[in-house]
C-alpha cells in the first residue's frame, strides 16, 4: 500500500484561454483528463490534497465573455465567472433580486468572494469531511458512508433526502436562485443546454458521486433569472458558527408575492440540509392564499421539516429549519396580522 | 478489463471495493453470445424426445395415468413467479443505473431483496417439509443422465435415462442460482447494514473495510452471474422445445404425453 | 522611577516595516545554493508499529536525493528521573535569587507553559555548560503530580517508581497519533519529494487508541500507550474507572466520586461545602484546539565548517539552542540559529520544534547540502502542537455575601500521546489565586491520548480556568442578588496575595506561595467607570424580536515574570548603542521593547541604539523562554542590571581618564561627564574608542563571573569592539510574578437560531508599568480574539472509529477571525498603570491573562443572555444555544469530546 500525502500542489499542464470556443475546444480535446477550474476555491483543496490529478487544468478567469451581469429578457444574464463580491455589489441585482446579492454577499469572507464566482459557487463540490478527507466513501465511488454511523461526527451533515451518502449541498447562492426560478445555461459539445435552477442539482440517489447535472466536458457559461420575481419580497438568512468564513448550518432563500397581508405566491429553499438544494414545495403549496401570520408559520414550519430524519449530531437542524421557515415568512419586520 | 476495484481505506490500506462493472458487461455479453450460439445450433439439431410409437407403448401400459400430469403445485409456482419477479427488480434495480439510466435505485433493491429472501426462506421450508426435497439436487448418481442428456443434445439416443421430475439442466440450473442467490442474500443482508432501512440499526462499522470488500465483491460477482443466469433461463424458458415447461410453471400440469415424452416414468411416479 | 524618556512612549520598532512591506525573511524566505525541498511521510494510524519500510522505489526516482527514518535519529537523552521526595515549596524556590526559568506556581502544580516546556528543552538538549542560570527550576511539576498522584492512590508503601516515558523524537517507529512523521524524502523540489513519498510502502501493526479520554478509563476501554493510559509525572500508569463510574458517564454525567491520580487540597472542602448558603454543581468539556500560529514550524538547514546553521520558526532564540542540539544530537556550540521573524508561537515554539531537526540531518547526509521543509498547513495542525481538552466537573460554595469559600474541581486532561500536560492542575492553581478560595480541592487524571502532542498554548490552563470559573461566578451572583463586579471584588485577590494548594500528605505549616503584586480589583474599577457598568448592565436581558443583550464582566490571570537572565551591549566608535538581545522575535515586540531600558539607563537616544537579535552567530544573551508572559518582566531587570553595568563601565572609564571616582561622574546627553561641571566630558563615541585602548573589563576582554556561558561566548565573539555592558539580574524578588485583567463585553443573542454576535468589548490590564503602549494593547486585543475563538469556535475534531483528524484545515479548524470581534465600536483596552514593586521599572508581562479574560468574558455574556446551565461545553455551536432554550436541557452530551 503506498503511502499518501496531502498538501501538496501536484505538476499539471496549466490552459488559460480566452473565449468560450477555445475552452470548448480544450474541453473536447482533453475530456475527463481536464478540471475547470472557475474561481479555485474548490479546486485548490482537492488539487492540493492530490484526490484528484488532473492531468490539464483550464482555468476560465481569463475568458471575459463569462464575466458580467446584463439585462436580459426582463431579467438578468450572469456570466459564471462573475465574482460573488460583484454580484453582491451590483446595483441592479441589489435593487431587484435582493435576495441574491445578500445570498452571495454572505458566501464565506471578503477574501474568498473576490476569487470566488457564482458559477464556482453553484457547481462546487460537496464538502463533507469525511469526503474532502480522500476517504473511499461512495461519493468518491467506494462503498461505505463514513459520516452515517453510529459513531461519525456529522453535525453538519443531511436530515433530508440522504441515499447512502450524507453530504450536502453547502452553496449560499443556489437556494437563493432556486428561489428566483433561475435557469442555468450549459454549453455541452458546443450546444446550449438550459436547465431550471433546481434540476441543475442531483441527490445521492439519483447520482452519488456528482451534485450537479453538470458533466465532464460541460460548462456552465451563465445564469439567468427571470422578471418573475424581480422587486417582490426576499428573505435569506444564513446561520453559522462563526460570523464570516463558514458554509452554512442550514440557510434559506425565500421569495415571496404577498398582496396586504395575504401571501399569494411563494418559492423557499433551505440548503445544506440535503445533498441538493431542498425545495420546500409543499410549504410553498401551504402558503398560497394563507395570511402572513404566526399561524401560518408555525404550520409552515412543521410541514417544512416532515420527513427529516436526522444523524446522530445533527437533529438541531430539524428546529433549525422550522425557525428559519417562520422567519421568512415573517420577514425582517415584526408580523402584519 | 479489471474484474475488481481497490481503494486506499482511512488507515492506508488497499481494500476491496467492489467487482468492475467491466465483468457485468462481461456476463451481459457472455449470456447473450451463448444464447446465439446455442439458437444457431439448435435450428439444426432439435433435441431429441422419446419416439412417439415408444409412447404410444408407454401411454398404453399405464391406463391409468390422468390425461393431465401436476409438476407443479400452486404454491410452488407462486414461489417461482415471487422469486423471478425480485430477482429481475434486483437485477434491473442494480445494473439499469450501470448502463447510464439514472434513478434512485437503492430502496428499491433491498426491498426487492427482502422480498427474495423471504421467498427463499419459504421455499426453503417448503422443499424441506412439502415437496420431494432431494428431487431437485444433483450427485454422482446423474452422470449416466448427463451423459445420454448431452448425446441426446448432440442428436444421438442412447438409450441411456431420461430425466425424473425435472431435467438435470433444470436441476443444474437450480443449484447455480441456489449458490448465487445465497451468495447475494448474505452478502446483501450484510450491505444493508452501510445503507438506511427501517430492518437493522445502520451499523457500516458491523465488519472491517477488508471484509466488507470482500462481501461488495461477492456480491457483484453473484449479481453479474444473475446477468448470465436470468439470460439463459428465459432464452430455454421460451424455447419451443422446453415450453411445456415453462407452461408448466404456469398452469402447473403437462399432459399425459408430455410427461411421457420427457421423463422416465420409473424415476418420477406421477400422482394423480 | 522618575520620568521615563522611552520606556512607556508608543514608537516604531525596528521589524516593523520590514514585517508591513513583506520584506521580512521568515524561515520559508531564505535560499541557498543547490538547496534541496523536503516532505514529511505520515503515519495514517493513531497508534501503530512501523515494521517495514520500502523505499525503493522512491530512491530510484530522478531528483530524489535522500531519506530520513527514525533509525537516523539521535537517541533523545534519557529525561530526568523523578525525584524521590516531594519538592521544596515553590514560594522558597521562587525566592533565592538564581531561580531560572518560568514562574513555578506551585510545587504542588503544574508548571505554566515555560516550565513545561523548559523541562522539555533541557531533557533534549544539554544547555551550555557551566549556566548557573541554566540549573533547574525548583519547581518540578511532575514530581509534584506525581506526589499527588501517590496520594490520591492512598498507597502508604510508594511502589517502586515508574520509568520515565521516552522524549519524542521527530520521526516516530512507533506514531503514537494519526499524522505523526514517519521519514522524510529530500529532493530537487517539493512535487518531486511529494511524488517520491507517493511510492514508499510502509507496513505497520495496528495498536489500540484512545481518541475520547473516557473511553480509556472503561475497564474494558483501550489505552492510548502500551504503557500504560493516564502520565502520573513522567511516567504511565494504568488507572480505571468502575463500572458504576462508567455507567454514569454514559448517562453524560460526569462521576465526581472516580479515581484520580493527582489530588491537590487547601484548607477543608468538604466542610466548607457543608457550611455553605449557595452550592453549585456542573458538568464541564472544553474542547482541544490546535495552536495554529499564521506562519508553519518551517526550516531550513545547512552545514558549514562543522556547524549547522539553521533557520527556523521559534518563539525563543537563545533557549531555542540547546533544544535544537539536542533534538540533532550535536553540542549547543555547533549550532547557529537564525530567526529573525517568527509568524506566531502561542506556545507552540518556544523551544522551536522537534521537526526542525529533520532538514538538519537530511543536510547532514548529504554533506552540508541545503535542505528546506516547509510544513503545510495540515502537517502544522497534526505536529504543531494542540492545548489539552477539558472534561470535568466542578462544584463551588458560596456564601450569602457572595464570598467564594469551597471549590471541588475534577479534571480529565486530553494530554495527547508524548507527555502530561498539567494544564488541568494549573487551572486549580490559577483558581485558587484568582478567586483566593479557602477551601478548594483539585483531583485529575491526564489521560494518554492519541491525538496531537500537548503543550502549552496561551494561558495554559488559565485560559480553561476563566471559561469554566467565571460563568459560575456570575450564576451565584445573579441567585444571590449580588452584581457580578460586586461579587468578583469580593473573592479577587490584592497586594502580595497567596495561593496555591498542596498534596494532601504535604507536612503542615508549609509556606504558600504569593504573587509580587496584584491590582485586578483596580482593573475592576476603572472599567466598570470606562464601561458605563451601571448603566450597560440594566441592558441584560433586553430582548428585541429574537434578540436578546447579554452583559458580563471576567477576570482572567496569568504568570508574567521570571528572573535571573543576562543583559548584553556595547557601545561602539560610531557612538551607536548596540544591544544584543537572546529574546525571540514572536510578534510581541519584547524583544525590542526591553531593550529600551538600557537606552533609557544611558540616556541613549533611541535613534542611536540598534537592537540585534535572532541570529546567534552576532552574539546573543542567554534569555528566558518567551513564554509564561515573562519577558517583559524578566528583560526589564536584566537589561535595567544591564544599563546600569554599562553606566558603571563609563563612570570608571571617565574615573580613569579624567580622575576622581566613578561616582564623580553621570551619563546624559550621550557623554559621560563630570557632577557638577558637565563641559568636563567623555562623548560615548570617544568613551568607545577609549575603552578599546583600555581592553579589560571595559571592552569585555573581561567579563563578570556570574553570567550565563551563552552570554559568555557571545561577549567574547564581540569583545574589543567598544564599551561593553554586560550583567546577571541579581536583583531581589520575593513571590511569583502574575498579571491581570478584567474584560467587559456586551453579546447580542439571536435565541430562535443560537447565532450571536459580540456588540463591545474593553479589557484593562494590570501589567505593571506599561512599557509600550501600542504593543500592549495588541497583545490585550490579540489575546481576547484568541479567548472568543476557544469559546466560540476553534476546535479539533476527530472521527472516533479510525483515530483520524476531520478538522485539519482552516475553515474546519475555525480560529477566530477578524470580523468574529466586535463590531458596534473598535474594542478597548486600558491599563491601570501600577508598578509592580519588585521590577525595576514596574513592569509585568502581558501575554496570556488577555486570553481568559476574553474567552471569560464572551461565555459569561451569553449565559447572561440565555441563562443559567446551558453552556456547559465549548465551542459553543448555535445549536447549543437554540436547543437548549427549546429544549430546555443542554444540547448533546456535555461529556463527548471532539465533536
Amino acid at each position: 500500500m503506498p503511502a499518501q500525502i496531502r498538501d501538496v500542489m501536484p505538476a499539471f499542464e496549466l490552459y488559460q484561454p480566452t473565449s468560450v470556443a477555445d475552452t470548448m475546444g480544450l474541453l473536447q480535446r482533453h475530456g475527463a483528463d481536464a478540471w475547470i477550474m472557475a474561481g479555485g476555491m474548490d479546486t485548490f483543496d482537492w488539487l492540493k490534497d492530490r484526490i484528484r490529478k488532473p492531468k490539464v487544468v483550464v482555468d476560465l478567469s481569463a475568458v471575459a465573455e463569462l464575466k458580467g451581469i446584463k439585462e436580459a429578457n426582463g431579467g438578468l444574464e450572469i456570466g459564471s465567472m462573475t465574482t460573488l463580491t460583484e454580484l453582491s455589489h451590483n446595483a441592479v441585482v441589489k435593487e431587484r433580486y435582493g435576495l441574491l446579492a445578500e445570498a452571495a454577499g454572505l458566501v464565506a469572507s471578503p477574501q474568498i468572494r473576490n476569487q470566488g464566482t457564482v458559477g464556482g459557487n453553484v457547481s462546487q463540490d460537496a464538502r463533507c469531511w469525511y469526503y474532502r478527507a480522500g476517504w473511499p466513501c461512495y461519493r468518491a465511488g467506494g462503498n461505505i458512508c463514513y459520516a452515517d454511523t453510529p459513531t461519525s461526527v456529522n453535525r453538519e451533515h443531511a436530515i433530508f433526502d440522504a441515499d447512502r451518502c450524507v453530504a450536502v449541498n453547502p452553496s449560499d447562492t443556489a437556494p437563493a436562485l432556486i428561489a428566483l426560478d433561475a435557469q442555468m445555461v450549459i454549453n455541452r459539445n458546443g450546444s446550449e443546454l438550459i436547465l431550471p435552477a433546481q434540476e441543475f442539482f442531483v441527490g445521492p440517489g439519483v447520482d452519488i458521486t456528482n451534485l450537479t447535472m453538470l458533466q465532464p466536458t460541460d460548462l456552465l457559461t451563465a445564469i439567468r433569472i427571470p422578471g418573475t420575481w424581480a422587486g417582490k419580497q426576499f428573505y435569506f438568512e444564513k446561520v453559522r458558527d462563526r460570523q464570516v468564513w463558514d458554509f452554512p448550518l442550514v440557510n434559506i432563500a425565500s421569495a415571496m408575492n404577498a398582496s396586504g397581508t395575504t401571501i399569494s405566491e411563494v418559492r423557499m429553499v433551505v440548503n445544506a440540509v440535503a445533498a441538493r438544494p431542498y425545495r420546500l414545495e409543499a410549504v410553498e403549496t401551504f402558503l398560497k392564499g394563507k395570511p402572513r401570520n404566526a399561524q401560518t408559520a408555525d404550520a409552515a414550519g412543521e410541514i417544512a421539516v416532515q420527513g427529516a430524519l436526522p444523524l446522530r449530531h445533527n437533529a438541531y437542524k430539524v428546529p433549525l429549519v422550522k425557525a428559519l421557515v417562520k422567519r421568512a415568512i415573517r420577514g425582517a419586520g415584526e408580523w402584519t396580522s | 478489463m479489471d474484474f475488481v476495484n481497490w481503494a486506499l481505506s482511512p488507515w492506508g490500506e488497499n481494500v476491496l471495493v467492489r467487482i468492475s462493472w467491466d465483468l457485468f458487461w462481461a456476463s451481459l455479453v457472455g449470456g447473450l453470445l451463448f444464447l446465439l450460439a446455442h439458437g444457431g445450433y439448435m435450428l439444426f439439431s432439435p433435441h431429441h424426445k422419446r419416439e412417439s410409437d415408444e409412447v404410444d407403448r408407454m401411454e398404453a401400459a399405464r391406463p391409468g395415468l390422468p390425461a393431465r400430469i401436476p409438476r407443479h403445485s400452486f404454491v410452488a409456482r407462486m414461489f417461482h413467479w415471487v422469486m423471478a419477479v425480485s430477482m429481475l427488480a434486483l437485477v434491473f434495480t442494480s445494473f439499469l443505473p450501470v448502463v447510464g439510466v439514472k434513478f434512485a435505485w437503492v430502496q428499491w433493491h433491498w426491498i426487492a431483496g427482502i422480498l427474495l429472501t423471504g421467498s427463499i426462506i419459504f421455499h426453503i421450508i417448503h422443499a424441506t417439509f412439502f415437496l420431494d426435497f432431494w428431487s431437485i439436487w444433483v450427485g454422482p448418481k446423474d452422470i449416466p443422465e448427463a451423459k445420454a442428456e448431452i448425446l441426446r443434445d448432440f442428436g444421438v439416443e442412447t438409450g441411456g435415462p431420461k430425466p425424473g421430475k425435472y431435467p438435470l439442466g433444470n436441476r443444474l440450473y437450480h443449484l447455480a442460482v441456489m449458490v448465487a442467490g445465497l451468495g447475494a442474500i448474505g452478502s446483501g443482508l450484510l450491505m444493508m447494514n452501510r445503507v438506511r432501512t427501517p430492518i437493522f440499526e445502520r451499523n457500516p462499522y458491523l465488519m472491517g473495510d477488508a471484509a466488507y470488500g470482500f462481501t461488495y465483491v461477492l456480491h457483484g460477482l453473484t449479481g453479474v452471474g444473475f446477468v448470465g443466469l436470468i439470460i439463459a433461463h428465459i432464452y430455454f424458458a421460451l424455447r419451443p422445445e422446453k415450453f411445456w415447461i415453462t407452461k408448466s410453471m404456469i398452469f402447473g400440469t403437462i399432459t399425459r404425453r408430455e410427461y411421457l415424452e420427457h421423463h422416465d416414468p420409473e424415476r418420477w411416479v406421477a400422482s394423480k | 522611577m522618575a520620568e521615563h524618556k522611552l520606556i512607556g512612549k508608543n514608537y516604531t520598532t525596528p521589524d516593523l516595516v520590514a514585517k508591513v512591506t513583506g520584506k521580512a525573511r521568515y524561515a520559508e524566505d531564505w535560499r541557498a545554493e543547490g538547496m534541496l525541498f523536503a516532505k514529511l511521510l505520515l503515519s495514517p494510524r493513531p497508534h501503530a508499529r512501523v515494521v517495514r519500510i520500502d523505499a525503493s522505489e522512491a530512491l530510484a526516482m530522478p531528483g530524489v536525493h535522500a531519506i530520513l527514518t527514525a533509525d537516523d535519529m539521535p537517541a533523545p537523552p534519557p529525561p530526568p528521573a523523578p525525584p524521590a521526595a516531594p519538592p521544596a515549596p515553590a514560594a522558597q524556590g521562587g525566592a533565592r535569587g538564581g531561580e531560572q526559568g518560568a514562574a513555578a506556581p506551585n510545587a504542588g502544580a503544574p508548571a505554566a507553559s515555560a516550565t513545561g516546556n523548559t523541562a522539555q528543552g533541557r531533557a533534549q538538549g544539554a544547555p551550555p555548560s557551566g549556566a548557573p542560570a541554566a540549573a533547574p527550576p525548583a519547581a518540578a511539576p511532575a514530581a509534584g503530580a506525581a506526589a499527588g498522584a501517590a496520594a490520591g492512590a492512598g498507597a502508604a508503601p510508594a511502589p517502586p517508581p515508574k520509568p520515565p516515558v521516552a522524549a519524542e523524537v521527530a520521526l516516530a517507529k512507533e506514531p503514537i497519533y494519526e499524522g505523526e512523521p514517519i521519514l522524510a524524502i529530500a529532493a530537487d523540489s517539493e512535487e518531486i519529494a511529494a511524488a517520491a513519498i507517493e511510492k514508499i510502502h510502509v507496513e505497520y501493526e495496528a495498536l489500540p487508541f484512545v481518541i475520547d479520554p473516557l473511553d480509556t478509563l472503561d475497564p474494558n476501554g483501550p489505552s492510548g500507550r502500551v504503557e500504560g493510559n493516564v502520565f502520573v509525572g513522567n511516567a504511565l500508569e494504568t488507572l480505571k474507572w468502575t463500572a458504576d463510574d462508567m455507567a454514569q458517564v454514559r448517562q453524560g454525567k460526569f462521576p465526581s466520586n472516580a479515581k484520580a491520580s493527582e489530588t491537590l487540597v487547601f484548607g477543608d472542602v468538604e466542610k466548607a461545602l457543608a457550611e455553605a448558603d449557595l452550592v453549585i454543581e456542573r458538568d464541564h468539556q472544553q474542547q482541544t484546539t490546535s495552536h495554529q500560529p499564521l506562519e508553519t514550524r518551517t526550516a531550513m538547514a545547512y552545514w558549514q565548517n562543522g556547524k549547522l546553521y539553521l533557520h527556523g520558526s521559534t518563539q525563543s532564540v537563545a533557549r531555542t539552542v540547546a533544544s535544537v542540539a539536542g533534538w540533532v544530537g550535536i553540542k549547543p556550540e555547533e549550532l547557529v540559529l537564525i530567526s529573525e521573524f517568527t509568524g506566531g508561537g502561542f506556545g507552540s515554539k518556544i523551544p522551536g520544534a522537534h521537526s526542525m531537526a529533520i532538514p538538519a540531518l537530511l543536510s547532514k547526509k548529504l554533506n552540508g547540502r541545503p535542505v528546506m521543509m516547509r510544513i503545510s498547513r495540515e502537517e502544522e495542525t497534526y505536529i504543531g502542537r494542540t492545548r489539552p481538552g477539558y472534561q470535568g466537573w466542578i462544584k463551588m460554595g458560596f456564601k450569602k455575601d457572595g464570598r467564594l469559600t469551597a471549590m471541588d474541581m475534577f479534571i480529565v486532561e486530553a494530554a495527547g500521546p508524548y507527555r502530561r500536560q498539567g494544564d488541568h492542575a494549573t487551572t486549580a492553581n490559577n483558581t485558587s489565586l484568582m478567586y483566593q478560595v479557602p477551601n478548594m480541592r483539585f483531583r485529575g487524571i491526564s489521560v494518554a491520548t492519541n491525538t496531537p502532542p500537548g503543550t502549552s498554548q496561551r494561558a495554559p490552563g488559565g485560559l480553561q480556568a476563566s471559561v469554566m470559573v467565571e460563568p459560575m461566578i456570575d450564576e451565584a451572583a445573579r441567585k444571590l442578588g449580588v452584581d457580578k463586579i460586586a461579587i468578583r471584588m469580593i473573592n479577587s485577590p490584592e497586594g502580595q496575595a497567596q495561593f496555591g494548594l498542596v498534596p494532601p500528605n504535604a507536612p503542615p505549616g508549609r509556606p504558600r506561595n504569593k504573587v509580587t503584586s496584584c491590582f485586578v480589583k483596580e482593573c475592576l474599577t476603572k472599567g466598570a467607570e470606562m464601561f458605563n457598568w451601571e448603566e450597560r448592565k440594566k441592558r441584560s436581558g433586553q430582548r428585541r424580536g429574537s434578540k436578546v443583550t447579554g452583559v458580563a464582566v471576567a477576570t482572567g490571570s496569568y504568570t508574567a515574570g521570571s528572573i535571573g537572565v543576562d543583559g548584553l551591549c556595547v557601545i561602539k566608535p560610531d557612538g551607536k548603542l548596540y544591544i544584543h538581545q537572546g529574546i525571540g522575535n514572536l510578534g510581541t515586540h519584547s524583544v525590542i521593547d526591553t531593550a529600551r531600558v538600557i537606552a533609557e539607563q544611558v540616556d541613549m537616544p533611541w535613534e542611536k541604539c540598534e537592537v540585534i537579535w535572532g541570529d546567534t552567530s552576532k552574539g546573543v544573551a542567554w534569555s528566558s523562554v518567551q513564554a509564561g508572559s515573562q519577558t517583559t518582566y524578566a528583560h526589564t531587570r536584566a537589561n535595567y542590571a544591564t544599563g546600569q553595568a554599562l553606566k558603571r563601565t563609563l563612570q570608571e572609564l571617565a574615573a580613569a581618564e579624567m580622575g576622581g571616582s566613578p561616582d564623580d561622574y553621570d551619563v546624559g546627553n550621550e557623554r559621560v561627564f563630570r557632577k557638577g561641571n558637565p563641559g568636563r566630558a567623555i562623548p560615548f563615541a570617544k568613551a568607545a574608542e577609549l575603552a578599546i585602548k583600555r581592553g579589560g573589563k571595559f571592552d569585555g576582554h573581561e567579563l563578570p563571573k556570574e553570567i550565563n556561558a551563552m552570554t559568555r561566548a557571545s561577549a567574547t565573539s564581540i569583545a574589543g569592539l567598544g564599551l561593553m555592558g554586560v550583567a546577571r539580574d541579581n536583583l531581589p524578588r520575593d513571590g511569583q510574578t502574575y498579571s491581570f485583567q478584567a474584560a467587559f463585553i456586551e453579546v447580542e443573542v439571536d435565541v430562535e437560531t443560537g447565532m450571536y454576535r459580540i456588540v463591545d468589548y474593553l479589557a484593562v490590564a494590570d501589567v505593571g508599568t506599561v512599557m509600550h503602549p501600542h504593543s500592549l494593547g495588541g497583545q490585550i486585543h490579540g489575546g481576547a480574539v484568541q479567548g472568543f475563538g476557544h469559546v466560540r469556535s476553534q476546535k479539533l475534531v476527530y472521527d472516533p472509529h479510525y483515530g483520524a483528524a476531520l478538522a485539519n484545515r482552516l475553515h474546519h479548524n475555525k480560529p477566530p477571525t477578524i470580523l468574529d470581534i466586535a463590531y458596534e465600536q473598535p474594542m478597548r483596552w486600558a491599563a491601570v498603570e501600577l508598578p509592580d514593586p519588585t521590577n525595576p521599572v514596574g513592569a509585568k508581562g502581558i501575554g496570556e491573562p488577555a486570553i481568559g479574560a476574553g474567552g471569560g468574558a464572551l461565555i459569561c455574556a451569553l449565559a447572561d443572555a440565555v441563562g443559567d446551565g446551558i453552556l456547559r461545553r465549548t465551542p459553543v455551536h448555535p445549536e447549543q444555544i437554540m436547543m437548549s432554550l427549546a429544549e430546555a436541557k443542554p444540547k448533546y452530551e456535555v461529556l463527548s469530546a471532539f465533536i
